[in-house]
């Protein structure tokens, strides 16, 4: 087993009508990687909200970097959360916050691709 | 150079210009360079300039496509005839055998569509990838169905969905994901889509080719095949003239 983690940052645009409350999102996204994965699958995961503004529909989530695609595919699935419909896009995906807040102010704060994740 | 990314499987509203406005806008906010709109086979002209012209507004490309669900061999034939030079891009949704081999094996079908759930209408087997890889078809992963299933049905989609995948694969049948979005919401980016296609094992650098490289492909070469100074694969006209 690893010992030491290489976390991966993601930052994240959540679209939907209506604001969520912090816990119901993360309970969602975990929701959608059991879903996909399992428990066991999902336990690799290590996966943790850093940020969180509902009003922006913005998002800052943590994983380790070997659960990254499984954490990707999992917010893709992610179509809704209670009744309402939503969409979890990626806007940029960094080894740490300061360079994942560099690379959204570089302008990957649309939702276009920038390259490179 | 930047990867340019095509989704050839948006279904908007031709009635309602408003909501496929709406689509097309998240489309090109998503960063696809290109989209393809599925028309009903009688559309009107008009409403697909319209569309194009929106797209061209928004900076995008945008192709023509139809979806052709004939009952049997011979109406696919009728079909194609009638239709296959007023869209760029041809797509069979597969519901017989017979139909799912005539469409492999012609030239003029760019997208093999397979019926979702029903495991008796996937008739992507071994066979049916020979003939495609003689033609000029590919295998087309609609997206939206695997976003909208759960559970067992979702599961079950994957495991059709990963054999078909392997099974293009070992015959070098080209493979295109698309979206199939009818509505913003279900629009994903391309390499959103391309996580995706790993569930099914697909290689992410062949699972971005399926959502760039090969559709931009497919349009490229319709569009050549549809322009008048085509004359036959390899041939077209460069300049008229009583000298030539």
């Amino acid at each position: 087993m690893k010992i030491r983690r290489n976390p991966r940052y993601l930052a994240l645009k959540i679209e939907s009508d209506k604001t969520f409350e912090r816990k119901i999102f993360l309970n969602n996204v975990w929701r959608s990687l059991t879903k996909l994965y399992g428990e066991y699958g999902a336990s690799k995961a290590g996966m943790a909200l850093v940020e969180y503004e509902p009003e922006k529909g913005f998002a800052v989530l943590r994983c380790e970097n070997e659960a990254l695609t499984m954490v990707r595919a999992a917010l893709a699935t992610l179509t809704s959360i209670g009744e309402k419909r939503v969409a979890v896009h990626v806007l940029a995906i960094s080894g740490t916050l300061r360079a994942l807040r560099k690379k959204l102010s570089r302008g990957a704060e649309g939702l276009s691709e920038s390259g490179g994740f | 150079m930047r990867r340019k990314f095509a989704d050839l499987n948006l279904k908007p509203s031709v009635r309602d210009f408003g909501s496929a406005e709406a689509l097309f806008e998240k489309a090109c906010e998503l960063g696809y360079s290109l989209v393809a709109a599925s028309f009903p086979p009688d559309v009107n002209r008009e409403r697909v300039a319209e569309f194009k012209r929106l797209c061209s507004g928004l900076g995008m490309d945008f192709a023509a496509r139809v979806d052709l669900a004939p009952n049997s061999r011979r109406d696919l034939l009728r079909q194609l005839g009638r239709l296959r030079r007023r869209f760029e891009i041809v797509g069979v949704v597969c519901v017989s055998k017979a139909v799912a081999r005539q469409a492999a094996k012609d030239r003029r079908v760019d997208l093999l569509v397979f019926p979702e759930f029903d495991p008796r209408k996937r008739f992507f087997d071994p066979q049916e990838a020979e003939l495609a890889s003689n033609a000029l078809a590919s295998l087309e992963v609609c997206m939206s169905s695997l976003l909208l299933a759960e559970g067992a049905r979702r599961a079950r989609l994957l495991s059709f969905l990963r054999r078909e995948v392997a099974v293009a694969s070992k015959f070098c049948v080209p493979v295109v994901v698309s979206s199939g979005a009818s509505e913003p919401w279900l629009l994903r980016k391309p390499r959103e889509l391309a996580v995706l296609a790993t569930l099914f094992d697909m290689d992410f650098s062949e699972a971005l080719n399926a959502v760039s490289a090969v559709p931009l492909a497919i349009v490229r070469r319709n569009r050549e095949k549809l322009s008048s100074r085509f004359v036959a694969p390899g041939i077209r006209l460069v300049r008229r003239g009583k000298d030539c």
